[in-house]
């Protein structure tokens, strides 16, 4: 990592929501969901607005220390997933009841991705339909 | 335009934004929002051509279609719930369901840009002010006015609509429709008792229609089994628009529905038998059920039903992304409005039995519990 690594979200596309503390993430532009872990929760919130990554390493999340191997996964999954990208922006200071909050976590770092439902049109559209969804699901074209 | 009249394009305003050619060729997504209104001004011109008009009481809406007779117009008669009585807050929404058959009306035109994707669709025209859906294989366009409350579904003939829209037709424009008023269509299905009922949440093959017809077999109330409209401005409420059920022919077997329902009808699209609420309801539809609670229904394939609390994020994620995806545009909406309900509401994981009266009767349990 580098020395401030800092990371935004990726685009306006990106909207999320909190439940109980666990956040489920949309892209609107692909119509996939993610779903994060409580700990993910956290650590999505925190680097989601703003906070430096390398200030997470050592925290105290679902049981065990946040290991910089560990984030670094976490943090280029979220990149690759176009959840997140790299910010110039300042860091934001840990906000005051996060560690509080990842010390109360049980789970590991994890994303589930939720893309049975995605739009799969892309380019010039062969459409099959999908029986079980009642609704067609369009494949993109090879 | 004039004033109040917005999106409506004169024939010479036409003819000098070129839309006529665009009509005859392909559209873009820059042409969009011209087509969309340029298609919603013709079916209007069109008005005195159509051979049917049917009156459809919805809650808090008055639907009138103009179409051609046939199954879409058969649909209209027989495939919703009518609301009964007078309703306060009314509004009043016209949709014309047009084809080059009715004079007046053009030929479909082509998608054209090569880049299509469904949201980039549907913000385009939300930023010209209205709705939209396309279905590629049949040039299949539905437009919406949400401001003059109009809309019209062009095909390339009368019967060239997809195979799913008998069983719920106009769906999208009842979505636009009640979106725009904060409201909103959810693929779900319900079960109540007493006025106070459960809201089933999932993706198809989740088991929502086959506990939904468990439950009307046993006594149990419902106001949809596949898409209901609810309000979330006094708790969270589901009232009914469609009747249609389905059932898989196994499941129809399964719950003995072959001595309540005629099964001489051809199976639907999806290989389904598909029926009405009423033929199977051991009362009329509710007006509406005040929703306790929101389930996730799963097939266990144990003896016994069960109901164990579940996250809201596990919830969400069963409950959210089938009204989304299934609903053209208002993403954001949706998620934000789905994502109020699942915090309004005790979640649980419904584990059901194989049995469809022990699948009612924890169900009826749970209500009871809840109730009193």
């Amino acid at each position: 990592m580098r020395h401030a690594d800092v990371y935004a979200i990726a685009s306006k596309d990106v909207v999320f929501e909190s439940f109980d503390g666990e956040a489920v993430v949309l892209d609107l532009s692909s119509g996939k969901y993610f779903g994060f872990s409580d700990s993910g929760s956290k650590i999505w919130q925190a680097l989601s607005s703003g906070v430096d990554a390398q200030a997470l390493i050592g925290l105290t999340a679902g049981a065990s220390t946040i290991g910089p191997a560990e984030l670094d996964r976490f943090v280029s999954q979220l990149v690759e997933l176009r959840l997140l990208t790299r910010s110039d922006a300042p860091a934001q200071p840990l906000p005051g009841d996060l560690l509080a909050e990842l010390a109360a976590t049980s789970e590991p770092l994890n994303v589930s991705i939720h893309d049975d439902l995605a739009d799969l049109i892309i380019v010039d559209p062969i459409h099959e339909v999908e029986e079980p969804l009642g609704w067609p699901a369009v494949k993109q074209a090879s | 335009m004039a004033g109040g009249q917005a999106g409506i394009l004169t024939n010479s305003r036409i003819r000098d934004r070129g839309v006529l050619d665009l009509a005859m060729s392909r559209v873009t997504l820059e042409t969009l929002p011209d087509y969309a209104r340029y298609l919603i001004a013709a079916a209007e011109g069109a008005s005195a051509s159509y051979p049917v008009t049917r009156k459809i009481r919805l809650p808090r809406l008055e639907l009138t279609g103009h179409l051609g007779p046939g199954v879409l117009a058969d649909a209209l008669g027989h495939a919703f719930v009518e609301t009964r009585g007078d309703q306060p807050e009314s509004s009043r929404c016209r949709i014309f369901i047009a084809h080059p058959g009715i004079h007046g009306i053009p030929e479909p035109a082509r998608w054209g840009d090569a880049h299509f994707t469904e949201h980039g669709f549907a913000k385009r025209l939300a930023e010209a002010g209205l709705r939209g859906h396309h279905f590629h294989d049949l040039d299949f366009w539905q437009f919406y006015d949400p401001q003059r409350r109009v809309g019209v579904q062009l095909m390339g003939s009368a019967d060239a609509f997809p195979p799913w829209e008998p069983g719920a037709p106009l769906r999208a424009f009842l979505h636009w429709e009640y979106a725009a008023r904060g409201m909103r269509l959810a693929h779900a299905g319900t079960l109540g008792a007493n006025g106070k009922g459960v809201l089933l949440a999932g993706a198809g093959g989740a088991g929502k229609s086959g506990t939904v017809a468990a439950g009307l077999l046993n006594g149990l109330d419902s106001v949809g089994d596949d898409y209901v409209l609810i309000d979330l401005a006094n708790g969270v409420t589901a009232r009914p628009l469609f009747s249609t059920l389905k059932q898989d022919p196994q499941g129809f077997a399964r719950l003995g529905l072959k001595r309540r329902v005629p099964a001489n009808a051809p199976l639907n699209w999806q290989g389904k038998h598909a029926f009405h609420i009423g033929d199977i309801a051991p009362r009329p539809v509710p007006a509406m059920l005040d929703i306790v609670a929101l389930m996730v229904p799963h097939i266990s394939g144990g003896g016994a039903s069960s109901i164990m609390p579940v996250s809201r994020r596990d919830a969400m994620i069963a409950l959210a992304p089938s009204g989304i995806a299934q609903m053209p545009g208002e993403r954001e909406s949706g998620f934000r409005f789905f994502s109020d309900l699942t915090r309004l509401l005790p979640c649980y994981r419904l584990s059901l039995g194989t049995q469809p009266q022990e699948i009612a009767g924890t169900i009826a349990e749970f209500l009871a519990r809840g109730a009193s």
